[in-house]
Formats: structure tokens, sequence, C-alpha cells
């Protein structure tokens, strides 16, 4: 990668490169891809052109590339607005150099352990990078008690999005928590409701640290289908009903997230509402495209939390479907795959007559089989096809609605081997 | 029959897929016919540990740490030294494992009392000891787990380890040890989903839990072919890549 190489000879050329380009960072654990890609499409419909990297680029190499691949021969980038995706490890290191204008956090939860350690030590390093961004507005998730404790510390501008108690969806999943305890005082929060995992209107009685009130808030949800939602956002005390292209709770708040980023940068956020209505997010995530007679969704995985918002998602779709889900244990996903046994595949297997076919694949897929045998699943019904073009070609095959769950890896090698047989017309271009 | 489990600190120490291993009990408990019971014990709740049959600790962030020392140190830690005493069995993860112990020292020498139901004491490392590992265990054969702790446990006199490594770092990764088998305590640094992937393990726990409240129990085979393919992928795996290094 050319950004590895020119790291070397010149360690702050990002600072250089980026010097005049008016940037957004999105970082935290779940979201950042769909949220910036939202961002992105808000940009380009108000014609501004915005450089902006992928997923698999989000680190400081793969950023510095970016730039660099645009910059011209007096090093300074020919974009003049950028929509940046940032690793939160990352962070730290990134965002003093980007100096953006905006940065949107989306959450924080335990993700690779491995990797990463404790979320409070990713919390930590986000921090330090925000501390080097004085001018930048943030955009903090309200209901995350470990994303907004980041404006007690910092002195910046902060726009809060977050879902009111009034919009709370009931929870069908069992949801650990990853942050219970008062990250100000230790004490053990209360919640007024919760919207899944840890987020929710949360407060602590011994300290008064509690959920700022959101500028950018979800009043009421009208609809969640299989493939859009509806929802009601009041932004700065106007009420608006916004249109998302994209199923599930957890992209009503990308969505929220994205209009606050677009608010923050200065833009009016009716950029950002009718981005939302005709955006596609594509590249794995709730990404639809013609497999089989009925038509395939592959949501993307990472860690629990994100895992059983699918699950809820999965839940509240009816009707007979085929579900594959593919694990891996490379270092993008994780080496350490224990964290299937904190998602609730009980919830699916509930309903395990709506999974007429229920498919393991990837590096993994014998611990699946064993996660899905001790959730409720019979275990000779559970089918392990490791091999990408077998999988694909059942598939082709399939007449019921197929959902695709994989990890990080997992994802790439499947999504591409789907592509080579199927060929890119026929995905919803991304 | 029925075995009733206690889950010390779910709220807090639930670090990544501990409560597979709960599910691992009961379901098996329960294939086999024998009614389960499983009370969840929260920081601020007491209960009476010598009424169970089976109590599990799992393991934690050290940011919840100081609330459950708190706690602990507001009689759950005698509760905790007299059930292990009274040979109620236990399964001590991570974490759990080492706060069953005598002491902690910290990386920083800042020494932190523990509960002192079983002879071991825990120092803190500089580096992590992470990935996936297998040890050899007497009755359960060999063991696959992932283990990432920076504490180094070692054991005392009176206790035995749970097994002897075969590939990864175990206790402290220098003496080969892993993990304690002290009267009904099974402790291990295999964190997450210990029981699920090494279903003669779990088999032995319940055993152990069956011996003590009914006397000698035969326990029903049962068809493991998920468990053993999931087992034996790993341990394979992991012997191939340590013997290619």
């Amino acid at each position: 990668m050319p950004g590895k190489v020119a790291l070397k000879i010149c360690p702050d050329l990002l600072s250089v490169l980026a010097k005049n380009t008016k940037t957004v960072v999105v970082t935290g654990t779940n979201g950042k891809t769909t949220s910036s890609r939202m961002i992105e499409k808000a940009f380009e419909d108000a014609g501004l052109a915005p450089l902006a990297n992928r997923s698999g680029a989000n680190l400081i190499s793969g950023i510095t590339t970016e730039f660099a691949l645009n910059s011209n021969i007096f090093g300074t980038c020919r974009k003049k607005y950028a929509v940046i995706e940032c690793d939160e490890a990352a962070a730290r290191l990134c965002l003093p150099m980007l100096k953006p204008k905006a940065v949107l956090v989306t959450n924080l939860f335990r993700d690779q352990l491995d990797r990463y350690g404790e979320v409070t030590h990713t919390l930590a390093k986000i921090r330090e990078g925000l501390e080097g961004t004085p001018n930048a507005v943030l955009c903090l998730n309200a209901d995350c008690s470990l994303t907004s404790s980041l404006a007690l510390e910092l002195k910046n501008d902060v726009v809060y999005y977050g879902i009111n108690q009034s919009a709370a969806p009931e929870s069908k999943s069992v949801t650990l928590s990853d942050a219970t305890h008062c990250i100000r005082c230790k004490a053990q929060y209360s919640y007024s409701y919760s919207t899944y995992g840890h987020l929710g209107g949360f407060y602590c009685e011994s300290c008064g640290y509690k959920r700022p009130e959101p500028d950018v808030a979800v009043t009421a949800i009208n609809e969640i289908a299989a493939d859009a939602s509806s929802v009601i956002m009041k932004i700065d005390g106007h009420k608006s009903v916004v249109s998302i292209n994209l199923p599930a709770i957890y992209n009503i708040y990308n969505a929220a997230g994205a209009i606050a980023c677009v608010k923050a940068f200065g833009m009016d956020s009716s950029l950002a509402i009718d981005a939302l209505a005709v955006f596609r997010c594509g590249f794995g995530r709730m990404e639809k495209f013609d497999l089989g007679k009925a038509g395939a969704r592959m949501c993307l995985v990472k860690n629990p939390a994100g895992c059983n918002q699918v699950i809820d998602f999965l839940a509240a779709t009816k009707g007979e479907r085929t579900l594959v889900i593919c694990l891996n244990d490379n270092d993008a996903d994780g080496t350490d795959v224990s964290w299937i046994w904190d998602v609730s595949f009980e919830t699916l297997a509930e309903n395990a007559g709506d999974y007429g076919r229920i498919i393991v694949s990837g590096l993994r897929a014998n611990d699946l089989r064993v996660r899905l045998k001790y959730a409720g699943f019979e275990d000779d019904k559970i089918e392990i096809i490791c091999d990408y073009n077998a999988l694909a070609e059942t598939l082709m095959n399939e007449e019921k609605p197929i959902y695709i769950v994989p990890t990080y890896t997992s994802m790439l090698d499947f999504r591409a081997c789907l592509v080579s047989k199927l060929g890119g017309s026929r995905f919803w271009e991304g | 029959m029925e075995i009733k489990i206690c889950h010390i600190y779910p709220d807090v120490l639930n670090l990544y897929g501990d409560r597979g291993n709960i599910v691992a009990i009961e379901k098996r408990l329960l294939w086999r016919g024998i009614d389960c019971t499983i009370k969840n014990l929260n920081i601020g709740e007491a209960a009476k540990l010598s009424e169970f049959d089976i109590a599990f600790i799992g393991g934690g962030q050290d940011f919840e740490q100081e609330a459950l020392l708190d706690d602990l140190h507001k009689g759950k830690d005698k509760e905790i030294k007299s059930a292990v005493d009274d040979g109620v069995t236990f399964l001590a993860i991570c974490g759990g494992y080492q706060m069953l112990g005598q002491y902690y020292e910290t990386y920083e020498k800042k020494l932190c009392d523990f509960i002192g139901a079983v002879p071991l004491y825990t120092v803190g490392g500089k580096d992590r000891l992470i990935g996936n590992f297998v040890f050899d265990c007497d009755g359960a054969g060999s063991i696959v787990g992932f283990e990432n702790h920076s504490g180094k446990t070692y054991l005392m006199d009176g206790a035995s380890p749970l097994g002897k490594v075969r590939c990864g770092f175990g206790n402290n990764g220098e003496d080969s040890t892993e993990g304690i088998r002290y009267k009904n305590v099974f402790g291990s640094y295999s964190h997450g989903p210990l029981l699920p992937k090494n279903p003669l393990l779990c088999d032995e726990i319940i055993k152990t839990a069956l011996d003590r409240k009914y006397g000698k129990t035969d326990l029903a085979p049962l068809n493991d072919d998920a468990e053993e393919a999931a087992h034996n992928q790993m341990v394979q795996r992991i012997l191939k890549s340590k013997a290619e290094k």
C-alpha cells in the first residue's frame, strides 16, 4: 500500500495532504460504513463531490493513500470535501491530522477484545484523538453512555442525536449491557427505557450523569418494514417525516447520526433527509441482490450488539426463509469467536419452523453448528457448506427468500464469489 | 433429579460468551431428563450459596471491578468461601477464577485482596497472553479454548492444575499448568464458552454436582457429533499451527 511507505518517510503526511480539505470523520464501533455512505450521499447530492474512503481502508495508511491518490503534485488534495470513515483505534492518530470540521461518534460496544481490549480503552483512544481537534463539532449518540461521556471532558461544540422514549421499540433479544456502571462515578445506571444493548435513557442516581437531550431526536417510529423504515424526527424543534431506505433499528440510529453530522457541518439537514430516502449502502450492509427465486439480503455482523440487532430484524420479518450464517476468525473478524454465545440465537429458534433451511459456513462453521444446537435448533437440520462455490450454487436454486449473515472476511470472500457467479449487474448498486 | 445453578455476578462478569457455559450445563441436564434451575446473583443481592449445586463465575472488564470488589467484601466473599469448603461444585473462568484465589498483585505492585477460597494467587503481567490454546485434562481428555489475560496465576500447596498445557500459555506461560482442581472447584483461563466444545469436561462438572447431591450417578450418553466435530477441528488446527512454528 503506497500510504504505508509514504508514512514511513513523512509521518504527518496526512496532515499535509488534508490541509485544504473540509472533512467529516465517522468513528465508533458499529455503523461507521453505513453512516459514512449516508453522509457521502448527502454531500454528493449537494454537488460537493467528496473524497471518501471505503471500510477496508479506514486505518491511517488507508486514509493517507486515499488522500494521496487524489492529490496534485504539490501535495494538496484536489478534493475540497471529504467523508472519512476512521477505525476507532486509529482515531487517536488520524483526528489531529485530519482536523475535521465535524466528527460523528456512532456508539461504543464491545468488539474484538483480542485486538482492542476493553471498551473503555477504545473510548480513551477516541477522546485522545478529539483532544487534538478542538474546533470540530462533535455529533454524539446521546443514548450511548460511553459515547456521550466524551462531552464531559471536551470543550467542543456538540450536536446530540438519539431515539426518544416515545419511539423506543421493544427489544426482543436478551441484550447484555456493555456499560452497566457509570463512566463518571462507577455507580450502577438506572434506565427509563432502552432501545438495544446499553443504549437508551440512562441516568446515574449517584452523580447525576444522564442521557443528554438530543438535538436530532427520533420521536416516533411509523414503520419498520422488511426493506425500509419511516420515522418522525424532531430536528432543532421542527418535526419531519424521515424515510430510511434500510430496515432495522440500528439504521435509524445511523440515519439520525448522519443528519446530525450534515447539520454540524453547516449544511441544511433536509439534504440528509432527502438522501436517506434513496440511499443504498451495499457491500454486505443489509445489501439486497438477485439470488435464487425470491432474492437475498446480506447482513454483515461484527460483534454481539450488531448481531443481536440482525436477529431482531430476522425475528420481525415473517415467512419461511433460508438462513446462511458464515463465521470466520481471521484477524479482521476477531480471532476469538466466543461472542456467538452472547448472541440470542434462541430468539430465532423460537420460530425454528420459519427456517426451512439453515446453513452454516466459514472457517468456524462447526462452532456455529454447536451454538445453534444449544440454541434449540435440531442438529440434523443444520447443513454445513464450507465451500463458497457450492454454497452459491445451492442458493441459486433456492425458492425461498435468503438471508446471509456473515462476519467481515467471510462477507468479502462470499460476496466476491457471488459477484463472479451472478455478475455485478445483479447486485443493487452500492 | 434437579440441579440448582447460581450464576454469580452475571451483570458485570459476562465477558464474551460466558453464558455459553450455563447454556451447556443446562441443556446437557435437560437432554438427560434432569431438571435445572438458574439463579442470577447480581451486585447488591444476597443468596445462600451452599443451597446450590453448581456455582458459575465468569470474567469481566477491569472497569467494573471496583464496584464488584466492594460488593464482594460486604459478605459474598465469606459466602463463596464457605460454599467451596462445603463442596459446592464451582466453575470459575478468567477474572472469576483469579478472584477465587488469595490475592491479585497488579503490575504496578498494588495488592488486591480476593476471596481466598482456593490456593492460588495472581500477579499482573506486562503483556497479554492471547490466543487459542489446548490443554490435557485428566478425565476429560484434550480441552480447547481461547485465553486472553494479563494476570499470571500460580498454584499453591494443596491445589492441582485442571490440566497440562499442550499449546498456549495457561496459568502463567511458565510452568505448563492450566487452571485449578481443588475440592469441587474447576477453574480455567479458557474464557467464554469453555464447556460447549468440551462436552466431556461439562459432563465431569455435572457428575461432580450430581454425585454430591444424589450419591454416585451414571450419566446417560448423548450424541456429541456436533461438539466433537468443533472440538477436533480446533485441536487439530492449533496443534498443526504449533508444529509449523
